[in-house]
């Protein structure tokens, strides 16, 4: 009875080592499989390929502003549509803009995403967000003719199938918190149109 | 049986990287630095994919680090396995910037994710998870 339990035991703990040496020996094909099925680094994905067609289409459409301003802080071209779309260096009007992005992410720990069901039929597996905040002052002198900011906070999910990158989330929010200062400058535009005017007559 | 159990253990081990710990360099004025750093995680230890920032290639194993020195302007970071992740910094000169690499659930083969992160986050987390990797990082060739 002791011999065929010991017996037992050295069998099972057998079969578990084989077990382990084939994980552990599976991964390093995993590693030769990865650097064959890579694609030509730099090559654009689609997604991003995609919006930096729709950007310059965006901004051609944008209606200019009732004046114009010259940029003191901020990428001339990382603008609103609607300000870019105003800019002069002449302009005795400044346009002051910011643009910050923050990231965060959420993974399902592997332990309890590996023995979920729900994973092999596409449920997340976590998520990857980012919040994108922008700022625009417009000053003429010493006057603040207004002062507009923006915040977008956007998330995407992946799955097993399907993995957003990170890159086309912030296109997004930009795009996103940009749209958010040009409709706050639209609604405000003959408020700013007259301010703006008021000031030149000075 | 203890060759097998010897053998495990050789195994296990040589997933982790070994090296110096992290020692933040300063960055020269005209250009800026991008820490990627991978912690340590059993799955997908073996994996070690291309992480591809401006110029340069790096291949960390898990628990590693490595720095990549970049011209200032927009940087573009990729790296692929079976679904691919692209992370764009906006880098100034002198700027630091931290990137972390985490391998995920694939259907053949782990996902290869690149999350932006804060510096102080990820500062604290570098100096606890990880190393300096020699020779993991090459400058691409074309």
């Amino acid at each position: 009875m002791e011999f065929c339990s010991v017996s037992v035991f050295r069998t099972v703990a057998r079969l578990a080592l084989g077990t382990a040496l084939s994980a552990g020996l599976a991964a390093c094909s995993v590693q030769g499989y990865a650097n064959t099925f890579s694609v030509p680094i730099g090559a654009p994905s689609a997604p991003a390929a995609e919006e930096s067609t729709t950007q310059p289409q965006a901004q051609a459409a944008a209606v200019p502003l009732p004046f114009k301003g010259r940029l003191l802080d901020g990428n001339p071209k990382a603008l609103p549509p609607a300000v870019a779309a105003s800019l002069s260096n002449s302009s005795d009007i400044v346009f002051n803009y910011r643009e910050e992005l923050s990231h965060d992410h959420y993974t399902v720990p592997l332990a309890l995403s590996a023995f979920d069901p729900l994973t092999y039929v596409g449920y997340p597996l976590g998520n990857y967000s980012v919040t994108a905040f922008a700022s625009l002052g417009i000053s003429q002198g010493d006057r603040v003719l207004g002062d507009y900011t923006a915040k977008v906070k956007l998330t995407r999910e992946y799955t097993l199938y399907y993995q957003p990158t990170y890159i086309e989330l912030e296109h997004a929010a930009k795009a996103a918190v940009r749209q958010k200062i040009d409709e706050q400058l639209y609604r405000d535009a003959s408020r700013l149109a007259q301010a703006a005017a008021a000031g030149q007559g000075h | 049986m203890r060759g097998a159990i010897f053998l495990l253990c050789l195994t296990a081990a040589g997933c982790a990287v070994t090296g110096q710990p992290f020692q933040r360099q300063r960055a020269a004025a005209n250009e800026a630095e991008i820490y990627l750093y991978r912690p340590y995680s059993y799955a997908g230890s073996l994996l070690r994919p291309p992480v591809v920032c401006g110029d340069s290639v790096a291949r960390l194993g898990p628990g590693g680090y490595q720095v990549f020195k970049v011209q200032p302007g927009t940087v573009t970071c990729h790296t692929e396995t079976e679904a691919a992740d692209e992370v764009e910094f906006d880098t100034r000169p002198g700027g630091i910037y931290y990137l972390k690499e985490d391998i995920g659930w694939g259907v053949a083969i782990g996902h290869s994710h690149l999350y932006p992160m804060d510096s102080d986050k990820a500062q604290t987390e570098i100096q606890k998870c990880c190393v300096l990797e020699p020779g993991s990082i090459v400058e691409h060739q074309g």
